[in-house]
């Protein structure tokens, strides 16, 4: 939905169709007009986004170790000496590999939990509601109960009681790292996060779905199940797919909240945007190699971000 | 409190105001370090601690700095991750002017830190060699130490008794220890929930013979020495007689005294507390060689703390460090207070050591002769980033089982690229 | 997209039987196998989603010795309600300034959101302007930049400024969202220009028109979107904590967190205040569900 916006606004040139004024006043007077509506907006956007973008790709040619007045340009070493640095590119590797993860599988259980209460009458209201709520918690607060209460290494842990009622080992669910049981911890709490969100997306969608479009499709022989879903309401709902899976991608790549909570910095599963925080604000306090990281970041999101939409025939309309 | 409410309404206009005047935000900059409530006549200091986990502390603090006449002073008590938050404190406006820390070279080459060696002159003598070591660079002293915090290994003597063991002498004993000790719902060990990454590194380096930094400052560590040190390390890990996932780290006691491990890295802090919990049910011992003393091996013991900094981007640095020199050098009740009154700390004045009664008995007496004898102290050519390029070696090859000698090799390449920046 | 009328209500929607597939008498048995089916998998999946919740309430009320001791107790007996004043009382929490930066912050983010994004949404839909399609241009830009990949430059601007530790650094760079402006544009674009010519007969101006017709048929859009930027200004936690540097400028989420890696941590006061800071959202979710969902399916992005 958005991403189709999006698109159906960039391929139109000439946006919008010119509106008639409201009023017959001269064009000075609505050149003041719209100044009046855009002008605050368009001055902080110009002050609090392009300036400082504009500033971090000049710091990022310069030698800017706890200073943001530096002196000593530096050329591209800052890029270089990120994109040689290991750390960094494991950090950005792990997170193309955990994006190609929870991607689908977000968007995959999002959908079959819109599908599986659109189905039911009988206490509709409170499973989509149970499913949705998690979405007013805090990645902190949901971070608190999954690492001090269900997944801590001890004996007084959910996960840990449970599997000692069952006579086994308890498991230090964040420390262990072979195998990587941290991910079970991570995925579970961003599942329970942002699923119930996006399948508000896809309930809408569906509900959108006129039933017209289901009885043809009985009248042709299809019958109920996975004929109906893979012919009918799949590619109905392929817009809103499309928008879930950027979301999601976006999302991925701009991880912050649970792994400083969960994880806090380690080397072990450090995201992008961890790494840059401890880079240009932790103890390092190097805005020189944070800001050409910020940047490089950027770069990859947004080739990503053009080769999915791309991938994904982003200019399919929905409606 | 009514002194930080105070401010807070004035940030809140503030805020306001600002927000009406979004249009012309760029003007709107108005300082808001001054802190409405105290004399207006003195200057304000602000004055940044991490957060100690030990009850009362931060209400001493606060004491001592509102007894201070010379200035207004405001407590910023910090839990979480102290060093980065300081770190952004230090180059923002808002941040501190007095601070407690950890010395580097980079702060003073950087020139976030003002030499102190005019308030110290008078006192230099009363400090060990260690402490002022590792808080002078180029000549100069740049903090005063507050507090010597030995850290090193606890253990309960009824289940080392239990299971027919004697204390641990060396690293392979500790290690044999651990996995003896550990049960189903009691591990051996707990190093905290990095598995002892981060605290164990210079311990593990110390006590195989070698060291971060030589005296000329290079590279202290690396070889097969180091390689098979780690590997030591990583037998223990990959035993699985660490405990981890404690809600709290290896600097609380927590996990000690609620019986979910036999014996914990810890540092002599919390001895108070482990006392009330456990009674006489406990001991301590350093940690042990790992090799034979032949190769190298000998037993060490970090000799942690704190020291006080003046930020060089205070706007009130003289009055900074008259405070400085008023709290930790000259007001000796406070300093007492302080090392003895809540956990257990080693003064570092020598004249206030010598006659802290409440470490010379029973184990805390032990603890302190230890620290003597094998107490190692920072050093302060050793940087952050030296530190993280040592940590991220550890962690890898301890925790994730990686190969030793290329991230041994990558380690001392950050290093070497860190000490080469430096000498330049 | 803009404007069209979310049917997941907070009422159960009307549906049409058709939809639920041909539930004829030969596949009687078979539906009533699948409805089970369905009921089963939602039962669980939902048990699953609220045992957070149960968590948070049990280990809120009980003492850290219950909380920690090895046998697990389904909940306590005594219920510690004084838990909420040892929290508060606890001078090294800071919950209650917290907690009220965090109110100040949400609400005057979505009232400052609201102002400057719908006027400029508004201005960009509807007054002729030369320049118009380039600043739209600007806008749409800055939506392609990844918006947590800005907080290092942003950081440095509002610390040059000295609004770090200050409700103006928390406040001020979220409120000029580009997104939001984007979406009032598209709503705008698609307002029943029959109405303002109403205004145009009153001789108001754009800014007469603006207030005096516009926005008082757009107050569904606006709650929309005001829940949403609430939800997500109350939730924020990078830009807080980058920002939130002194104990005095924490918002809860900041508090939280802090506390969550502190030296020694008392659980239940820990949970106890988790649960009084989600206590205004999940109010706001029960009773304003309708509104959030309008909110989340047109603005999804800022997920």
């Amino acid at each position: 939905m958005v991403s189709t916006a999006l698109k159906a606004e960039a391929g139109r040139p000439g946006t919008p169709d010119r509106p008639r004024p409201i009023r017959r006043r001269p064009v000075r007077g609505r050149t003041l007009a719209f100044w009046l509506f855009v002008g605050p907006f368009l001055a902080g956007l110009v002050f609090f986004t392009f300036v400082p973008i504009g500033w971090s790709l000049w710091l990022s040619f310069f030698e800017a170790q706890n200073t943001v007045t530096p002196t000593e340009f530096v050329g591209l070493r800052n890029y270089t000496e990120m994109l040689a640095d290991p750390e960094f590119r494991r950090s950005m590797l792990t997170f193309t590999v955990f994006a190609a993860f929870i991607i689908p599988v977000t968007t995959a259980l999002s959908l079959a939990l819109a599908l599986l209460v659109n189905r039911v009458r009988f206490m509709q209201a409170f499973f989509r509601s149970a499913f949705f709520i998690p979405a007013a918690c805090s990645y902190v607060v949901a971070c608190m109960i999954w690492r001090l209460s269900i997944f801590n290494g001890v004996r007084f842990g959910l996960a840990n009681t449970l599997l000692l009622h069952f006579d086994l080992d308890t498991v230090a669910w964040l420390q262990t790292t072979d195998p990587p049981l941290y991910w079970l911890v991570l995925i579970t709490v961003r599942l329970w996060l942002q699923l119930g969100f996006y399948m508000i997306l896809f309930l809408a969608a569906r509900q959108r779905i006129p039933g017209q479009l289901y009885e043809a499709a009985y009248l042709d022989g299809a019958s109920p199940g996975w004929q109906t879903f893979r012919h009918v309401t799949l590619p109905a709902l392929r817009a809103t797919t499309v928008a879930v899976v950027l979301l999601n991608l976006i999302a991925a790549y701009q991880a912050f909240d649970e792994f400083y909570n969960l994880m806090g910095n380690t080397a072990i599963v450090r995201p992008p945007l961890i790494y840059l925080y401890n880079t240009a604000l932790g103890a390092e306090q190097d805005f020189g190699r944070g800001s050409a990281g910020a940047l490089i970041l950027s770069g990859l999101i947004v080739i990503v971000t053009l080769l999915q939409g791309k991938f994904l025939r982003l200019g399919k309309r929905e409606d | 409190m009514r002194l930080s409410h105070q401010r807070l309404n004035r940030r809140r206009l503030l805020a306001l105001g600002g927000l009406a005047a979004v249009g012309a935000a760029t003007t709107a900059c108005g300082s808001n370090t001054g802190r409405d409530g105290g004399d207006p006549n003195k200057v304000d200091l602000s004055q940044w601690y991490h957060q100690y986990g030990e009850a009362g502390t931060q209400d001493a603090a606060t004491r001592y700095a509102t007894e201070y006449p010379d200035a207004n002073v405001s407590i910023q008590w910090i839990p979480g991750d102290y060093d980065a938050k300081l770190a952004s404190g230090l180059l923002s406006e808002d941040g501190p002017d007095v601070f407690e820390s950890h010395f580097n070279s980079q702060m003073a080459t950087s020139g976030q830190v003002v030499p102190l060696d005019d308030i110290m002159a008078d006192f230099k003598s009363d400090f060990s060699e260690i402490d002022l070591f590792e808080n002078t660079w180029d000549g100069k002293v740049y903090g005063v130490k507050m507090i010597d915090d030995p850290q090193l290994f606890y253990y309960r003597k009824s289940m080392l008794t239990e299971a027919g063991l004697a204390v641990p002498t060396t690293f392979d004993e500790l290690i044999a220890a651990a996995d003896a000790l550990t049960g189903k719902t009691v591990k051996g060990l707990y190093l905290g929930n990095t598995a002892g990454a981060g605290v164990l590194n210079r311990p593990l380096l110390w006590s195989a013979g070698q060291d971060l930094l030589t005296a000329d400052n290079k590279i202290g560590f690396g070889g097969e020495t180091t390689i098979a040190a780690l590997a030591k390390f990583r037998t223990l890990h990959e035993n699985g007689s660490l405990l981890l996932g404690a809600p709290t780290d290896w600097w609380d006691s927590a996990a000690f005294t609620q019986g979910l491990c036999a014996m914990q890295w810890c540092g002599m802090w919390h001895m108070p507390l482990i006392q009330e919990a456990l009674g006489d049910d406990f001991g301590v011992f350093p940690m042990p060689p790992v090799f034979a003393p032949a190769d190298g091996g000998r037993p060490s013991i970090v000799n942690g703390g704190w020291s006080t900094f003046v930020s060089a981007k205070s706007k009130n640095v003289e009055a900074a460090k008259a405070f400085v020199k008023w709290l930790w050098l000259e007001q000796v009740a406070h300093q007492e207070d302080w090392a003895l009154s809540y956990g257990f700390h080693i003064p570092p004045r020598k004249s206030l050591a010598a006659k802290a009664t409440k470490l010379q008995s029973g184990t805390a007496a032990e603890t302190v002769a230890l620290s003597q004898q094998y107490g190692i102290g920072a050093n302060p050519a050793w940087t952050t980033t030296m530190n993280t390029a040592l940590n991220d070696l550890v962690t890898k090859v301890v925790r994730e089982g990686a190969d030793a000698t290329a991230e041994l090799a990558t380690a001392t390449g950050k290093i070497d690229d860190e000490l080469a920046k430096a000498g330049g | 997209m803009a404007g069209a009328v979310m049917p997941t209500g907070a009422r159960r929607p009307r549906r049409r039987p058709a939809e639920s597939g041909p539930v004829g008498h030969r596949h009687g048995v078979r539906a009533r196998v699948v409805t089970v089916a369905v009921y089963g998998v939602l039962g669980v999946s939902a048990i699953l989603f609220l045992i957070p919740y149960y968590l948070l309430i049990r280990n809120g009320l009980s003492t850290d010795a219950e909380i920690t001791s090895p046998e697990w107790t389904f909940f306590p007996t005594d219920l510690r309600w004084e838990n909420v004043t040892e929290l508060f009382a606890d001078t090294e929490t800071h919950f209650a300034s917290s907690l009220l930066n965090s109110v100040l912050v949400a609400v005057l983010q979505t009232t400052g959101v609201l102002l400057i994004c719908s006027l400029a949404g508004y201005g960009l839909a509807r007054i002729p302007y030369r320049h118009a399609n380039k600043i739209f241009y600007a806008v749409v830009v800055s939506l392609m930049i990844p918006g947590a990949v800005t907080f290092v430059p942003s950081f440095l601007m509002v610390s040059t400024m000295g609004w770090v530790s200050d409700l103006r650094g928390l406040i001020i760079p979220g409120l000029f969202s580009g997104f939001t402006t984007f979406l009032f544009r598209q709503y705008f674009l698609d307002f029943p220009r029959e109405l303002e010519e109403a205004a145009r007969v009153d001789g108001l101006g754009y800014w007469g028109a603006y207030w005096r017709i516009v926005f008082p048929n757009s107050l569904n859009f606006f709650a929309a979107i005001a829940a949403i930027t609430f939800l997500h200004g109350w939730n924020a936690f990078l830009w807080p904590l980058v920002i939130g540097q002194s104990n005095e400028s924490w918002t809860v989420q900041v508090a939280l967190s802090s506390l969550l890696t502190a030296q020694t941590i008392r659980i239940h006061e820990l949970f106890i205040g988790a649960a009084i800071s989600i206590l205004p959202l999940v109010l706001v979710f029960l009773f304003l569900q309708r509104y959030l969902v309008q909110g989340v399916t047109q603005s999804g992005i800022k997920g």
